[in-house]
């Protein structure tokens, strides 16, 4: 699969060849730690004066850097194909070579740092719980009445909620065994095969 | 897990009420906590409150809390207080 490079970002990435080699493998290093980190804007102004540019020029350089490296990491496009869509570009094969380099080096890291872009349900965060007591109430008194009461944390993207929910200790019971016969599932065999052959 | 009073007035002074607010239930329960993740061993008393309420536009919504035993009898000296003017007007 070949990567389908638009004009703006043809034109952005125009730069890469007119500096040194030395220079485009710093610009990729600065594309890996934005990647990670999130961009700042001051690396631009600095590189700019070095390299009597704009910060416009560098910043573009930068971001086109990083659209050709998300987008090929994305799509998992073969080392072939990524030469071939680097071609259309009339860079010198150096520049090519060293492009292959950065897309190999950091495609592992960038595929998991977009794996956490994915859509996110609330997950368990922690579980809080106690065991109550009811000895009365508006319509019973001089009662026992025994219950559970929990507090469930939940996060999703990056935010937590809390639940607190009330279950009398039969029901608990039945949930933990539910729960219990869930994950004695994944140890049948049809999930093993499963498993083994998406690995 | 330390039940807490919910602040109805406002810290400023006077309360804001929604006068279209109609109180439609209020069920309380004596509990006594026995155990928790966090401690096995509590003889822990409570006073928990249930309440419904329907809003201006006839929604029924339940809110709940819990009172230790001293907020309790805060909350009800606050009731006597209540009781008491009203029998002045």
């Amino acid at each position: 699969m070949l990567l389908d490079l638009s004009e703006e970002h043809k034109e952005h990435l125009a730069f890469l060849p007119k500096v040194d080699g030395a220079v485009v493998a710093e610009f990729g290093r600065i594309a890996v730690e934005f990647l990670r980190r999130g961009s700042n804007p001051k690396i631009y102004e600095g590189a700019a004066r070095k390299l009597s540019v704009s910060s416009d020029t560098v910043q573009h350089g930068v971001e086109g850097l990083i659209y050709l490296l998300t987008e090929s990491s994305k799509l998992m496009i073969s080392e072939l194909d990524f030469q071939d869509s680097v071609f259309v570009l009339g860079f010198p094969e150096e520049l090519n070579k060293l492009l292959l380099q950065l897309y190999l080096d950091n495609r592992k890291e960038i595929r998991a740092i977009l794996s956490e872009l994915a859509p996110d349900l609330p997950s368990y965060h922690s579980l809080e719980w106690r065991l109550d007591v009811q000895l009365a109430s508006r319509s019973l008194r001089q009662q026992i009445k025994p219950s559970v009461t929990v507090k469930l944390h939940l996060s999703q993207n990056g935010g937590l909620s809390t639940h607190v929910l009330q279950a009398d200790p039969a029901t608990l019971l039945h949930l933990a065994q539910q729960l219990e016969q869930a994950s004695e599932e994944a140890k049948t065999n049809h999930c093993r095969r499963v498993v083994r052959s998406i690995k | 897990m330390v039940g807490s009073l919910n602040r109805v007035m406002e810290e400023s002074g006077e309360p804001q009420l929604d006068a279209k607010s109609k109180l439609i239930d209020f069920q309380w329960k004596l509990g006594m906590a026995v155990s928790s993740d966090s401690c096995r061993s509590l003889k822990y008393p409570y006073v928990a409150v249930m309440l419904k309420v329907a809003d201006h536009s006839g929604q029924v919504k339940n809110k709940s809390f819990e009172m230790t035993i001293p907020q309790f009898q805060n909350f009800y000296r606050q009731f006597k207080e209540i009781a008491a003017i009203i029998e002045t007007v």
